[in-house]
């Protein structure tokens, strides 16, 4: 590209040195030709007039006494004139006297009329002059010589005209091209220099590039001179940019570190809030069993009520204590990835399911070998999360389906477990997920509200994303998707 | 450009001329090519003189009618005696007819400084300056440059150029 540039450049500019010279000089060479040609013509008529005039002189005598060959002596004189191709005497009767012509040229037979009253006429052929003079003695004109010269001369000067205008075009092409290289130094070289240093500078994006200045030329050098302030103004901006960029960084880093401190503070705080919760309700718990095993017999049937109901509240807190732990550790534990068989996990949870419940049918389908790639203890819990989930609510229906399987979407694999139970209203699908959010009461389906937002915060560790569809009594389904970076496959 | 054949120029000349008018012009242009000495230049005609029978008839007059010689009017005179010729003739052309006189005539010729011509047989040879002779259907003429230099003529180069034979040489060279 820059090279393709810089041959336009010098190219131009040889050309017009070129076309300049060879216009002057053609013009110089036509106007000396045409000078040339003019003299030339006006000192060939003149030296064939002299010649002309001696011959006319000679040959008085010959034409008065009508003696040939004295005439054709005196013409043959002109044999050392290698011009003249043909001569000839005529009396005045019209005769020819004496006629000359030089080797392999034929002599006249036509002659043109002199004009009247004219001692001399010439004429310009293509390839001759002609010329004709009275011959003339005592006043009285006698007889007629004439003198034809060839042309050849003044073709072979055109000639010679031609060559050394093509000989100096060429030596001038030469010189347009030496001046052009010289022209290419100062006025081509620093424009290419200037366009190869705007090309580095939007192929490399640096701006402390700057164009070389050493420029004869005045022109060049305020564009040079320019285009290198425009780069400062740039690389200035640039600089500022890149400064706003560095604050912004670093107060996001600032604030990022913020955040995770205060996250950090939080959960530590959330979890010594639960773990010492639970000292006191080991107490109120122990104490409460203490009190129906040891003083029942001193309680009537309402007091032992009353003690049941203590104990049951107890049982519960203590179960959602442990669920904020299991949470809170979810969160902040480290996790270890790896190749998880999910179908494998499926089933051991619902076999252990059924264990407990032998009573209920429910049907469990999964698929082979659905493989994942995350922290094996966190899918588990997963896992186990959804598939209690369904467990419970299709807990109402005589018999129950229960499925575990995968879908593709938008180049993604979708997990989902699927289930057809009392379902959910759709409207509070995005509720589902929130810790303590629950849909049922916890009469009608026991639990804390803990599980799937469990899930949901598993998920996201696993830069996946977890979402349910369901309509009331007919059935819920839940898909995930895992989206760790799989370094061992 | 008005180009004319020469054969036309040719059909528009005169007839073949005769030996006597051929003579006659030569007389008159033999004047051309000759200087004569001063005492000559004077008069205020030039006089062609014929000696003796003329063989011209009038075909000499009728040659030079209208003809000048350097400004001067050419009158043709016949004479019979060769002292006639003292007073108004600087050509002399001496006819067939006075052969026998010929020595006399040239003698009183040479101190008269007249230009004699004659078709006598061997006139140049003889003393005579020019002598007309035949040279086929051409008529000639010879120069004895002795008997110029004897009459104090001079003879241009021009003419010696077309002799036929030039006797002598030219004075000086």
């Amino acid at each position: 590209m820059a090279e393709k540039r810089t041959r336009s450049i010098s190219g131009r500019l040889m050309m017009m040195n070129i076309l300049v010279s060879g216009i002057a000089l053609l013009l110089a060479c036509a106007g000396f030709f045409t000078y040339d040609q003019i003299t030339f013509r006006q000192s060939l008529v003149r030296t064939l007039s002299a010649q002309a005039q001696i011959i006319a002189s000679n040959s008085v005598s010959a034409i008065l006494f009508n003696d040939p060959q004295a005439a054709t002596t005196t013409l043959s004189a002109l044999k050392s004139f290698s011009n003249i191709s043909s001569a000839g005497i005529l009396r005045s009767d019209g005769k020819p006297l004496a006629q000359y012509s030089a080797a392999g040229q034929k002599p006249l037979v036509t002659l043109p009329q002199l004009p009247k009253g004219g001692g001399e006429a010439h004429w310009f052929g293509t390839k001759h002059l002609l010329l004709i003079r009275q011959i003339v003695s005592q006043g009285k004109s006698i007889g007629l010589v004439y003198l034809r010269a060839d042309l050849h001369e003044i073709n072979q000067r055109l000639k010679r005209y031609a060559t050394i205008t093509i000989s100096v075009l060429l030596i001038s092409l030469l010189a347009a091209l030496l001046v052009s290289g010289a022209f290419r130094k100062s006025v081509a070289q620093p424009i290419v220099q200037l366009a190869n240093t705007a090309q580095e500078v939007s192929r490399e994006k640096d701006y402390s590039v700057r164009a070389s200045t050493i420029a004869d030329n005045e022109e060049v050098r305020v564009l040079v001179t320019s285009f290198n302030q425009m780069l400062q103004e740039i690389q200035q901006r640039d600089s500022e940019l890149q400064q706003a960029h560095d604050k912004l960084e670093q107060r996001v880093s600032d604030r990022t570190r913020e955040l995770v401190s205060a996250n950090k503070e939080l959960e530590a705080f959330s979890y010594s809030v639960s773990h010492d919760l639970r000292g006191p309700l080991d107490a109120i718990n122990g104490f409460a069993y203490l009190m129906l095993k040891q003083y029942s017999a001193n309680l009537d049937p309402q007091g032992r009520n009353l003690i049941e109901q203590i104990r049951s509240g107890g049982k519960r807190m203590t179960e959602l204590i442990d669920d904020l732990l299991n949470l809170s550790r979810i969160t902040s534990s480290v996790m270890h990835s790896a190749k998880v068989d999910l179908s494998t996990i499926a089933r051991s949870i619902m076999e252990e399911l059924c264990r407990t419940a032998p009573e209920r049918k429910v049907q469990f389908t999964t698929s082979e070998n659905e493989e994942a790639f995350g922290d094996p203890h966190l899918l588990q819990i997963v896992m186990e999360n959804l598939l209690r989930n369904s467990w419970k609510y299709t807990s109402h229906h005589q018999e129950a389906h229960i499925e575990f399987g995968h879908t593709r979407a938008e180049g993604k694999t979708v997990f989902f477990v699927k289930d057809d139970g009392s379902g959910f209203d759709p409207r509070w699908a995005d509720r589902l997920f929130h810790p303590f959010q629950r849909l049922h009461s916890s009469v009608e389906f026991p639990g804390n509200g803990i599980g799937l937002a469990t899930v949901r915060r598993i998920i996201q560790r696993h830069g996946g994303e977890v979402w349910a569809q369901g309509e009331i009594e007919k059935g819920a389904t839940f898909y995930f998707t895992l989206n760790l970076p799989d370094k061992n496959v | 450009m008005f180009l004319l054949f020469l054969s036309s120029l040719v059909a528009s000349a005169q007839g073949p001329a005769t030996e006597s008018q051929v003579k006659a012009a030569y007389l008159y242009n033999f004047g051309k090519f000759v200087t004569w000495p001063a005492v000559r230049a004077n008069s205020d005609s030039f006089g062609i003189c014929v000696l003796g029978k003329n063989p011209f008839g009038n075909v000499l007059e009728s040659t030079v009618a209208g003809e000048s010689m350097g400004g001067k009017k050419i009158a043709v005179k016949k004479i019979s005696n060769v002292q006639e010729a003292a007073a108004s003739c600087s050509v002399l052309f001496i006819s067939s007819s006075e052969e026998r006189r010929l020595d006399a005539i040239l003698a009183a010729a040479q101190h008269m400084n007249l230009l004699t011509v004659s078709d006598i047989h061997d006139f140049a040879d003889r003393g005579g300056v020019i002598g007309l002779v035949s040279e086929g259907d051409r008529i000639r003429f010879e120069v004895n440059l002795n008997a110029a230099g004897r009459c104090h003529l001079t003879l241009s180069s021009e003419l010696l150029k077309v002799a036929v034979r030039v006797i002598g040489t030219v004075p000086g060279s």
